[in-house]
Parts: C-alpha cells; sequence; structure tokens
C-alpha cells in the first residue's frame, strides 16, 4: 500500500486560447505531512488543486489521490477543501454552512449535528454559530471555510489560501490547527503566497512557476547544496589567512567580503571549518563570529523565479503556446 | 448518501427562496386572486361581487349553473391569466437564479467538489426550481377547488390536474431559463431572455391564432359557397327542365342559340357563375392559408406548446357542449348558428368562426401537444447538463 497521498505524473491543462496553465506536473505528497505548493501569481497552484478537486478537467493528467485516480468522485468523500475565492450563501448563518456542506460531503444529520460546535469552536466561531454569513468578516469567513473543510474527517484537506484575508492571531490559530490536523494523521496540502507561514508549519514544499514544479522536498533537501558558513572577522590580515586556509580545501572557491571582514564558505559540514579556524588561531587571530546560514523559503523562490540567463524575474502567468508563425 | 445529499439540496433551496422574499410574496398573491375568485359570484339576479349585485337578464343563475360559473371563471381567468403569466414571471423571477447562483463564483467550486455528480447535482436544482412553482400553483388549485365546493357547491377534484398542467408549461420555460443560466451565469440575462424568448412563442401562437381563423373562415365561406352552389345548380336545372319540356330556347346575347350545358346554366341563371367564381376564389385561398397553418404548425412543432398545453385544462374541465354555449350567450347570439346562412358576412365576422377555431385547437392530439414540448424541454435540459457536467470552474 502507497503512503503517497497525492501521486500525479504529467499534469497538463489547456485553456481555450492555448494557454497553458500546467505543462506537465509532477507532484508527490505522502500521507501524514503538511505539504506546501508555493508560486508567483498564475504560476498554476489554483489549478492544481482544482484537477485533484474536479472542478476542472485536466488536458493530461496520470495520478492517483487517496489511492484512486483523480477525478473519482467518490474519493472527495474522504478530502477537505477550501477553495481560494470561497462564496458561501449570504443567507445561511455559520452552523447552517457547516451543515449544508457537511451533508454534501456525505455526513451524516447525527454526525454534523456533533461535529458541528466541535469545528465551529476549533476555529474560534463558536459564538458566531447562529450569525448570518453576511454579517461575518473576511477572516471569519475563511475561519468558518476551514471547519466547513473537516466536517466529513478527511484524510486529506486541501487548503487554498486559507490565511488569505486572516488577521495574524488567526494566522496563528490556521497554523495551530494544520500541525494539530498533521498530528492526527491527517495530510494536509496547503496553496499559498505567504512563504513564511508555509515554512513555519509544511514538512515538504514543491514550488510551481510557469506550469511547471521547478523543485520539490523538505526545505532541508532544498536548501543542502546552498547551506554555507560565514566567518567574521577584526581585520584584513585575518581575512587573508581565512582565505588561504580556506582555498586549500574548497578548491571551488570562497567567497570574501573584505568590506565586512567576511568570508563565506560553501558547505553545510561544520568540520569543514574547523581547519580555518584552526589556522586563525594559530596565527593568533581573533574570531568575531561563525554563522551557520540556510536559505529562507523566500530565498529558494526568489532564486525559482529569477530567470538564470538573464538575471530578471519570469513574468508572471502561465504561459501561452506560441503563435502560429511566430520564431521559435 | 444521496438522501442526505438531496434533502440538504432541498432545504437549502428553501432557505433561499425563504432568503428571497419573493417566494412569500408569490404565495401572498396566490392566496389573495383565490380570496377575489371566492368574492366573485352569480345569482338570479346576475353575477355578484361581495353583497353587489349587477343586475343582468342574460347571464345570471337561470342561464348558468354556479358550478359552471366558477369553473368557466376558473379556466378562463385562474389558468390562462393569472397562473400561465403574472404568477409564472413571478415564479421565473423567484427560481431563475437557482443555476446563475450556483454557478457563480467562490460557490460552484464549493459545491461540486463535493461527492455528488454534476449531472446529479444540476438536475436536483432543476427539480428543486419545479418543486417550489409546484407548491405555488398546488396551494392556488386547492384554493380553487374550495371555492368552487363552498360557493358552487361542486366538488371538483379534476380541478387537481391543473397543478401538473401548469407546472409541465412552466417547465418549458424554466428548461430554457436554466440553459441561459448556464450560458450566461447572470440571473438577470436568464431571465430577460427567458422572456424574450416566450415572447417569441407568444408571436407564433398569435400568428397561429390569426391563420387559423383565416382557414377557418375561408373554409366556412368555401363549405357555404358550396352548398349555395348546390342549391342554385338544382334550381337552375330544374328551370333549364322547364325550359327545353316548353321548347323555349337559350340564347346569347347577340341571339345565337347556346349549346354548351354549362353556358346555358349561367345563361339561366347569371347567379350561378358568380357563385361559381367565387367558390373558385375561396378554394384558392383556403389552398393558401392551409399552406400558411402548415408552415405555423411546422413551427410550433420545435417549440413549446405553451398556449395548447394551458388550453388542456379547458379541455378537461369544459365539455365542447358547454364551452359552445358559454362563447354563445358570451357574444350575444343564439347557439345555433348553422341558422346563418348571410354570404356577405365577412369570413372573420361569423360567429360559428370562433368555435371551430376551437374544435380545431381541440383537435390537436395531447401525444402532439405535450410529447413535442416534452421533447424540447429534454433537449434544453440536457444541453444544459452536458454544458454544466463538461465546463471547468
Amino acid at each position: 500500500m502507497t503512503d503517497l497521498a497525492i501521486d500525479i505524473t504529467g499534469a497538463q491543462k489547456t485553456y481555450r486560447g492555448k494557454v497553458h496553465a500546467l505543462r506537465g506536473v509532477d507532484l508527490r505528497v505522502h500521507k501524514g505531512e503538511v505539504f506546501g505548493l508555493l508560486g508567483p501569481n498564475g504560476a498554476g497552484k489554483s489549478t492544481l488543486v482544482k484537477i485533484l478537486m474536479t472542478v476542472i478537467r485536466a488536458s493530461t493528467v496520470d495520478g492517483k489521490m487517496l489511492g484512486q485516480p483523480i477525478g473519482d468522485k467518490s474519493t472527495l468523500a474522504h478530502v477537505g477543501y477550501l477553495p481560494e475565492h470561497h462564496r458561501f450563501p449570504d443567507y445561511l448563518k455559520g452552523w447552517q454552512v457547516l451543515d449544508f456542506y457537511g451533508a454534501m460531503a456525505g455526513v451524516p444529520r447525527k454526525e454534523r449535528k456533533q461535529r458541528i460546535p466541535e469545528f465551529l469552536d476549533l476555529v474560534g466561531m463558536g459564538e458566531w454559530a447562529n450569525k448570518r454569513i453576511k454579517q461575518y468578516s473576511k477572516g471569519m469567513r475563511q475561519r468558518v471555510g476551514l471547519a466547513q473543510a473537516l466536517m466529513n474527517k478527511p484524510d486529506l484537506v486541501l487548503l487554498d489560501e486559507p490565511t488569505d484575508g486572516v488577521d495574524p492571531v488567526g494566522r496563528k490559530d490556521i497554523r495551530g490547527i494544520c500541525q494539530r490536523l498533521r498530528d492526527e494523521g491527517l495530510t494536509v496540502f496547503i496553496n499559498s503566497h505567504l512563504l513564511s507561514e508555509l515554512e513555519m508549519v509544511c514538512d515538504r514544499v514543491a514550488i510551481l512557476v510557469q506550469g511547471l514544479v521547478s523543485s520539490q522536498g523538505t526545505i532541508d533537501e532544498l536548501t543542502s547544496d546552498q547551506r554555507r558558513y560565514q566567518i567574521d572577522l577584526t581585520n584584513p590580515g585575518a581575512l587573508e589567512v581565512a582565505a588561504q586556509a580556506a582555498a586549500a580545501r574548497f578548491p571551488s572557491g570562497t567567497d570574501t567580503e573584505p568590506a565586512r571582514n567576511r568570508l563565506t564558505i560553501p558547505t553545510a559540514d561544520p568540520e569543514d571549518i574547523q581547519p580555518v579556524i584552526d589556522a586563525l588561531r594559530a596565527a593568533g587571530h581573533t574570531i568575531a563570529g561563525v554563522h551557520a546560514h540556510r536559505p529562507s523559503l523566500e530565498d529558494l523562490f526568489m532564486q525559482a523565479v529569477v530567470d538564470p540567463n538573464t538575471g530578471e524575474v519570469l513574468s508572471p502567468g502561465a504561459s501561452s503556446a506560441p503563435r502560429k508563425g511566430a520564431r521559435q | 448518501m444521496i438522501l442526505t445529499q438531496s434533502t440538504a439540496l432541498l432545504v437549502d433551496a428553501y432557505r433561499e427562496l425563504n432568503a428571497r422574499k419573493l417566494f412569500w410574496i408569490t404565495m401572498g398573491l396566490n392566496i389573495l386572486v383565490v380570496a377575489l375568485f371566492a368574492s366573485l359570484g352569480i345569482s338570479e339576479q346576475g353575477p355578484t361581487f361581495w353583497h353587489w349585485t349587477f343586475d343582468n337578464p342574460y347571464f345570471n343563475s337561470t342561464t348558468i349553473t354556479p358550478e359552471l360559473f366558477y369553473k368557466f371563471q376558473f379556466v378562463t381567468w385562474g389558468i390562462p391569466v393569472w397562473l400561465s403569466w403574472v404568477a409564472t414571471i413571478l415564479a421565473l423571477v423567484s427560481t431563475a437564479g437557482i443555476i446563475p447562483d450556483l454557478l457563480s463564483g467562490g460557490s460552484i467550486e464549493t459545491m461540486v467538489s463535493k461527492p455528488i455528480s454534476r449531472v446529479r447535482l444540476f438536475l436536483s436544482k432543476y427539480t428543486l426550481g419545479l418543486l417550489f412553482a409546484t407548491l405555488q400553483v398546488t396551494v392556488f388549485s386547492l384554493g380553487c377547488f374550495l371555492v368552487i365546493w363552498i360557493r358552487g357547491g361542486a366538488i371538483e377534484p379534476s380541478l387537481f390536474i391543473a397543478v401538473p398542467i401548469v407546472i409541465a408549461f412552466y417547465s418549458f420555460l424554466y428548461s430554457f431559463c436554466a440553459l441561459m443560466g448556464v450560458l450566461t451565469r447572470s440571473t438577470i440575462a436568464a431571465l430577460l431572455i427567458t422572456i424574450l424568448f416566450w415572447f417569441v412563442v407568444f408571436l407564433v401562437n398569435t400568428a397561429d391564432d390569426i391563420v387559423l381563423a383565416q382557414r377557418e373562415g375561408v373554409a366556412l365561406r368555401v363549405e357555404d359557397t358550396r352548398k349555395n352552389l348546390e342549391n342554385q345548380t338544382a334550381l337552375t336545372d330544374r328551370r333549364l327542365t322547364q325550359i327545353e319540356e316548353t321548347g323555349e330556347a337559350i340564347e346569347d346575347n347577340e341571339g345565337n342559340a347556346i349549346d354548351d350545358p354549362d353556358q346555358r346554366r349561367f345563361a339561366v341563371n347569371p347567379m350561378l357563375r358568380r357563385t361559381t367564381e367565387r367558390l373558385e376564389e375561396a378554394e384558392d385561398s383556403l389552398e393558401t392559408w392551409n399552406t400558411w397553418t402548415d408552415r405555423v404548425i411546422l413551427i410550433k412543432t420545435i417549440l413549446p406548446k405553451t398556449q395548447e398545453t394551458i388550453g388542456l385544462l379547458s379541455r378537461h374541465m369544459i365539455s365542447q357542449e358547454d364551452l359552445t354555449r358559454l362563447m354563445a350567450e358570451n357574444a350575444g347570439v343564439e347557439a345555433d348558428f348553422e341558422t346563418s346562412e348571410d354570404s356577405d358576412v365577412p369570413a372573420m365576422a361569423d360567429p360559428r368562426v370562433p368555435q371551430r377555431i376551437e374544435e380545431a385547437k381541440r383537435g390537436r392530439t395531447v401525444a402532439w401537444i405535450l410529447g413535442t414540448s416534452f421533447l424540447f424541454e429534454l433537449i434544453m435540459v440536457a444541453l444544459a447538463t452536458t454544458l454544466f457536467a463538461r465546463r471547468d470552474f
């Protein structure tokens, strides 16, 4: 039995007008993890989630969700979904939203009656249960949306921009809920622009750019080849000694910043910097500081969305097919 | 799961309509119209309204029984005017938003991501729209049933045939409205286009009425002229026999003897020639109107038969004999139209024409009326469902 909650290969979506929203996405989400999908506007994130939730049909896709083929309606009984720009009918009260969408997910009435107060309390909306949706703020609607996504006690929850419009306290609450769900064994798939939010809660991430996954894995895996140590010194002589000691060990090169008397060594292994420290000590130089540097998710994101050839940020949105007769 | 989902959709549709208020406004209006219906009456002096009596020697309970009076009012005003026009427009306004609201951004994604097939979701919503219109018609019919029972003294359970008939009529329009809702995703656009479509159907029905009236008028003229021609031919033949027995010659204006039998008849009776020519003209005209009638019928075949569908109710509730008598009393003429032989009366003014039109309409089969209309509805719903099921949201 597979441990993958989502396993898709070659997901493509071409809209009318030949806009390629997805150009062959391969994605694997393990059961019981919090997975983050990030990417610039129009990269195809929501399109991918909508394909998983049968809201739109893929041009081609091969894969499974919870062990069933993508597009299988019965699987959705075990999946919770919070759409990005969801709009619940204004005439419904908070508890009625959970009751209606819970029923649509196939939850029997008796269980709905038990779960409604439980989930409203979970998202901090217990006191608003009998107020109509039209009285809710955006953040409140988001909280109720999250609660409705959990009504069927799903194995997998897909949250599209769950913290959109939510205040910092609410974001913290939602992060806490995601972690709690993971602890209970659920798989949580989050689609978000808020990189710092994802970094705090996600076990694994994928970066989607122009309809393709540019990288995916744990944050440690993604940053392993970009980790480095920074040694801050007190004078240029010390920097020279450190650079010479490092050059022998790192022929591919190190980075010196004379203005800051800083040497940057491209390694994640602390053993690698010990000879440099030994050389500095032997020469009697003072070491002001040694820092292990790991790129942030934002650094990874920016690297992914910058064209390595031109250094410019890639244009937003998915790519369009070349016009007929245009130069390739 | 199916029952849970269906119940949830039903409850949600009720909440939606309840929130719109229009459902209850329409329901209130229905009850008000029933109250007005109950206020009407007929006594030996004439028609009554509340405690007022309007003396009328030709229209009172001695010429029409209270039972027939109420039934007649129900099928001539209650159904074709109230339920078929006013209440239908209100019902369309109430329910036109069901499909577009389902499709509106943010709402549809949550719905189609649930474990329910899109076809079932769409058909459930469609059926709910019809169900709420059914409630309105049922309340109105129940009210009218009570009025006819209490005020007219007749228990008329067959009146409830109005419910399926009016709902069938409404469903033809609603299916079109649903398709427009899927195409435009706009309640206002769907409603306006549906009303425009209804107007087109109304125009075709009007054309049908005109063409049918012309055809029946001309057909009547052909029959009368033919009868007249037969009488005149017989008269002329008798006159010819008398002339031949006396040995009298039949000559033209120049004094030449006429040998041709037809010409001899025309010479003896000049009216015969005119009548023959009038018959030929009328037969040509009948052929033209028959062609136009066929064309209109062809157009009607592909459109929903709104008028005829509602007409099924009067067919069911009032016999042709009762209708003939009521029409005659309304027109203020004698019921025996066969005595009218004035050939100078224009075809359309002949009081027998409305009766023949009604007969012609009643001659249209239920299978044609409902079969082709339901086929139209089926095509509309199938198109709307297919578009809904295949669309990306």
